[in-house]
């Protein structure tokens, strides 16, 4: 990693503003990851949750404000941007007549990486995917399944940032907690991780922070720690997503 | 050339790709095998009738040469005209279904003869031939249309468009990369097959080329078109609705509407009118008064305009002069006839700057010798033999001179 | 039932407010406008040119100054194809036939100036007619209206609403293909006008009109049967889109161009050159008239002869030149028969190879129903070639007898050398008049019927087959594989 980006925070949007189609998305946006730290961004369906990736992404152009990216500029250098990126679709949907294998050695072949088998091996041992499902055409993967391999690729990629679009709907509570189990681990190796999402127990367990996102900016932010009181966050946090 | 490997076995593993392409090589080699076989047949007829015709003008010698007349020789015999298919044939059969390529003429008035229709059964010929041309022109743009209408749908529809673009180095490569594999791949599939009939038929490397460089542009003309309706980003049911709709009118519909605009726009009566006409006067010919025609015929021929006048009611010479002065009576409507035939052409090759199907049928079939134009081509020769026939009998009928045995085998013979 | 025609509402509304199902169905609509105008007109212009250039021909005929018969003989007479009112609406095989034959003695001239040959290869493009719209493009329309039917509302689970309401999975295929009949009967109503008037303005049959409706309308219905049976069956929108038109282009492109290859193939054509040869060769076998020394026709002359009592031809109480032309040209036409005959076999084993390959494309069978109830396939044309060979026979056996009983025998053996007896041998052009005009006989509407039973048969097969497969197509309605 380079000196400029170790000198401030991986994830950084400052005074971000957005529209889609004449709506007005994200105005006035800011947020920072630091390493090694994970950010929740909470909100209500239509509060800019999954624009806010998509612009990190560099795929919106934003209207005002400043974002980057270990450094880098998204909406300059949208696919500089994309090379130090891992992210997670809410659904992560693959090549279903390929298996885990070959969905990786793929998706990893479109940057321009060639992972050796073992490497995949330890990646998916480390992101959880059972040994003998790895062959098997992903077609019959489940939705914990198809993350975990994307998982698994964010960590063959060894990128620094890390954005999560709702990684835990639709999981069960065993694949949640295995989940929030991942995220730490991933922490702990200096990723600074963006996930929206709309699970706060989720967050509370796993993030460092809390953003509550409306009406397209944060309008409140909380650290998480053993003296959070996840039920008045609860209780304001469904003030804040009707609002 | 990893990822390209990756791509290829990607798209190999899709649904439709392999069964789509498959079918277009199978299609595309029963086509050729199709020309192949046709062109054989052509060439064969061609062998089989030499024998036939030697046989039948030694039967009209035998005939003849009991008296010697010359005028009968002329009259009775008729000597054999073809067209040899080209080496590129096999590809684009075009006309040769329904114009004579085998036409046998003598030397009586030739506007009577050179219209004589082949013998084709009008039902087998009325869907158009299957030749290689047809599937290229018809069957290769709904392959790549199934190839490429959900390039980029495909990938929205299944979730995975941000994916690949948050992991794509390039996302214009990307994208480029899988486009042109899919053109490849349906360019080699169509292009095979024709490569491997065109070493079959000799073809020449300059024709193998240029046709393959026409089936490149012909298939970008459909790339194109699907990528530009990807663009407006409907989902993929509605990018192959308005593809095979695009595909029915520019392939179907307007060639046909053209065809009818310019067969309007261009009457060419003429056809019947000039043989109605040709009629009227060689016949009218028979109620000249003889001098006058052979004046007329002196104007053309000066070599025989001082024979001896004819005395009594008939003479081979006058004969023949009037049936040649009926054909020059209608040299006028002939070339009129012709020009319209020519414009007709000319149009079509204009439609082609506006519906890509057209320019490829008129350039491949141009290039085959198979077009209207090969067969006015084949005519212009018919003519000029013609008129070599006459000349040949001319002497004898002209200076009543014997028509012997040896001299059926002096008659000029046809040239390839 | 009842939920049957519920559900066929419902699509009716959902396919008002689709946009892709306006413009395909106004797109159809608009083709088949012009489709029906231009074909009209253009069957009129050609057969009023015709019908003029006959009437020309018949006029030049008969104003022939006086001459010797034999030379009216080869001076010959042009005939005409007329087209059949339903030509406006299938013009078959007009295009590929030649309209008008030059008859003469002694010889068959091949029918010349079809279309085809004077155009550039655009005519190889097939022609816009009432015709083809229905054939090729109505289809392709169905299938963009319907190929979602179940399938689209499997996908966005109304499929599952609509059954948890009562209604089952038979009614709900039912209504919904009924929904898309509605469709086709909409675009057999151009169709319908386009015949309406060609009964009421040119006189075509109602019975035919009427059984090539019902034809198209068979047609229509075996595609809107696949269409929905597929669209229970596949597993996505697209999949049914995909398979429908592949099902499409095999069945109205591909096989239509395959079918006469494998006619030809099994059963070649030869070339008018070798057919001409073998015509000559056994022509000569038989005897030639031109020459005075054939046995044929010297046993013909000593026949003649012992039959009138007389020793020598001149004595004969006619002129033998006449008769002899008769003889000559009944031997010569009895060998066209042959040959005729023979081609006709021919053309007839290939009609049955095409008709049997309706057993696997619909259209094909549809096609053959269509051209043998509008008169313009090979039978109609065949009937041309027929009627004027008849003609011609007769015309030139009315003029050989004109020779014979006209003109003296004296007079015709000298009429080369004495110039009083040349003049004597052109006779009355008043007989011109005498030879009746040619006039074309189409088949009756009886004939067609029994010719199109057989492409009928398939297409009814056809209709059977896409009833049963709608029937299985219902166990797949709600997903069930």
């Amino acid at each position: 990693m380079s000196d400029s980006s170790a000198s401030q925070a991986p994830i950084r949007i400052d005074g971000l503003s957005l529209s889609r189609s004449g709506r007005t998305v994200l105005s006035n946006l800011s947020l920072s990851v630091e390493a090694g730290q994970a950010y929740a961004l909470l909100g209500g369906n239509g509060a800019g949750k999954s624009t806010t990736i998509a612009a990190l992404l560099g795929l919106l152009p934003a209207e005002g404000g400043v974002m980057e990216v270990a450094g880098i500029d998204p909406v300059e250098a949208p696919e500089a941007a994309r090379r130090v990126i891992g992210y997670l679709p809410e659904n992560v949907a693959l090549y279903e007549q390929l298996d885990a294998y070959e969905n990786i050695a793929y998706f990893l072949a479109l940057g321009g990486a060639r992972p050796s088998r073992a490497a995949i091996d330890e990646a998916l041992d480390a992101a959880g995917l059972e040994a003998d499902a790895r062959r098997l055409r992903t077609a019959d993967y489940s939705k914990g399944m198809r993350q975990k391999v994307a998982i698994a690729m964010a960590l063959l990629r060894d990128v620094p940032v890390l954005l999560l679009d709702e990684p835990t709907s639709g999981l069960d509570p065993r694949a949640t907690a295995d989940f929030n189990a991942l995220v730490r681990q991933l922490k702990a190796r200096g990723t600074a991780i963006l996930m929206v999402t709309h699970d706060l127990l989720g967050a509370a367990d796993c993030a460092d922070l809390i953003g509550f996102l409306a009406k397209g900016r944060i309008v409140e932010e909380v650290a998480t720690g053993p003296n959070l009181d996840v039920m008045a966050l609860h209780h304001r946090y469904g003030e804040a997503a009707a609002a | 050339m990893a990822l390209w490997l990756h791509e290829l076995r990607l798209f190999a593993r899709q649904r439709v790709a392999a069964p789509a392409l498959l079918l277009l090589l199978m299609l595309g080699s029963m086509s050729v095998w199709n020309g192949l076989s046709e062109i054989a047949h052509q060439r064969d007829v061609i062998e089989r009738i030499q024998p036939q015709q030697e046989a039948d003008i030694s039967a009209v010698a035998d005939f003849v040469t009991l008296d010697g007349d010359p005028g009968y020789a002329a009259y009775y015999t008729y000597h054999a005209t073809w067209d040899d298919p080209s080496d590129l044939a096999f590809a684009a059969l075009g006309q040769r279904d329904v114009a004579p390529y085998v036409l046998r003429v003598n030397a009586l008035a030739l506007e009577a003869q050179i219209h004589n229709n082949e013998r084709y059964n009008a039902e087998l010929a009325l869907p158009g031939k299957f030749d290689w041309a047809f599937v290229l022109t018809y069957i290769a743009p709904l392959v790549l249309i199934v190839l490429l209408h959900d390039l980029a749908s495909s990938e929205r529809e299944a979730g995975r468009l941000n994916l690949l673009q948050s992991l794509a180095s390039n996302t214009r490569t990307f994208w480029i990369r899988r486009v042109t594999l899919r053109y490849l791949l349906a360019l080699a599939v169509i292009v095979l097959p024709f490569l491997f009939g065109a070493a079959i038929a000799g073809s020449s490397i300059g024709d193998s080329l240029a046709v393959s460089a026409m089936t490149a542009l012909y298939l970008t003309f459909w790339t194109a078109a699907s990528l530009l309706v990807g663009r407006l980003r409907w989902n993929s049911a509605a990018n192959a609705g308005v593809l095979a709709a695009s595909w029915f009118m520019i392939v179907l519909v307007l060639p046909a509407l053209a065809h009818l605009g310019i067969n309007a726009a261009i009457p060419v009566r003429q056809g019947v009118e000039l043989t109605l006409a040709q009629r009227e006067t060689v016949h009218a010919g028979w109620d000249k008064p003889k001098p006058e025609t052979m004046a007329a015929f002196g104007e053309l021929y000066q070599e025989w305009r001082d024979t001896p006048p004819i005395e009594g009611g008939f003479h081979w010479k006058w004969y023949y002069a009037f049936q040649h002065l009926g054909d020059v009576s209608v040299e006028d409507e002939t070339l009129a006839y012709r020009e319209g035939l020519e414009a007709r052409d000319r149009w079509t090759r204009r439609v082609g700057y506006l519906l890509p199907p057209v320019a490829l049928q008129h350039a491949l079939h141009r290039r085959a010798e198979t077009d209207l134009r090969a067969q006015l081509t084949y005519q212009d020769r018919i003519r000029d033999y013609h008129g070599r026939l006459r000349e040949f009998y001319y002497p004898f009928i002209f200076n009543e001179q014997e028509f012997s045995r040896q001299d059926f085998a002096r008659a000029p013979l046809w040239s390839r | 039932m009842s939920s049957l025609r519920l559900v066929a509402r419902n699509e009716w509304q959902l396919m008002r407010r689709s946009r892709v199902a306006q413009i395909a169905i106004a797109l159809l609509l608009v083709l088949a406008g012009i489709a029906a105008i231009t074909s009209i007109a253009h069957r009129n212009a050609n057969d009023d040119l015709r019908a003029r250039f006959q009437a020309q021909a018949n006029s030049e005929f008969d104003g022939q100054p006086a001459r010797h018969p034999h030379r009216m003989v080869h001076y010959g007479h042009f005939v005409f194809r007329p087209l059949p009112p339903l030509a406006a609406f299938d013009p078959g095989v007009d295009a590929f036939t030649g309209s008008t034959i030059f008859l003469e003695g002694h010889r068959q001239n091949s029918a010349n100036f079809g279309d085809v040959r004077q155009s550039s290869l655009l005519a190889r493009f097939g022609q816009l007619t009432p015709a083809f719209v229905l054939q090729a493009l109505a289809p392709l329309v169905l299938i963009f209206v319907g190929f979602g039917l179940i399938a689209r509302e499997r996908e966005a689970g109304t499929l599952r609403l609509l059954t948890a309401s009562g209604a089952s999975p038979g009614a709900i295929l039912g209504g919904k293909a009924l929904a898309l009949s509605g469709v086709a009967a909409l675009m057999l109503i151009p169709a319908g006008l386009a015949l309406l008037w060609m009964m009421a303005a040119e006189g075509a049959g109602a019975v035919a009109a009427g059984s090539l409706l019902l034809g198209y309308a068979t047609y229509l219905a075996v595609w809107v049967a696949a269409i929905a049976g597929v669209s229970a069956i596949a597993s996505t929108p697209r999949a049914a889109l995909i398979a429908l038109l592949a099902m499409w282009a095999v069945a109205t492109v591909l096989l239509p161009r395959v079918a006469p290859e494998a006619a030809l193939s099994v059963d070649p054509l030869t070339t008018k050159l070798e057919t001409d040869i073998a015509i000559q060769r056994e022509l000569r076998e038989i005897g030639d008239s031109h020459d005075p020394d054939d046995p044929h026709f010297e046993e013909f002359k000593t026949s003649v002869l012992q039959e009138y009592g007389v020793d020598r031809i001149e004595d004969l109480p006619f002129n033998y030149n006449g008769l002899l032309a008769m003889e000559g040209e009944t031997l010569t036409s009895s060998l066209f028969d042959q040959y005729a005959a023979r081609e006709t076999a021919q053309e007839k084993r290939h009609a049955a190879i095409v008709t049997s390959f309706g057993v696997i494309s619909p259209t094909i069978a549809l096609n053959r129903l269509s051209i043998t109830l509008a008169g313009t396939g090979m039978d109609g044309h065949r009937r041309f070639l027929e009627q004027a060979e008849a003609y011609r026979f007769a015309i030139v056996q009315q003029l050989n007898q004109l020779q014979a009983e006209a003109v003296t025998f004296a007079d015709d053996s000298t009429r080369n050398s004495d110039p009083v007896a040349g003049r004597r041998v052109r006779i009355d052009p008043e007989h011109w008049h005498e030879v009746p005009d040619f006039t074309y006989r189409g088949a009756t509407t009886g004939e067609r019927l029994q010719a199109a039973a057989a492409p009928a048969l398939i297409l009814l097969f056809w209709l059977l087959v896409a009833g049963l497969f709608l029937r299985e197509a219902r166990n797949y309605v709600l997903g069930a594989h």
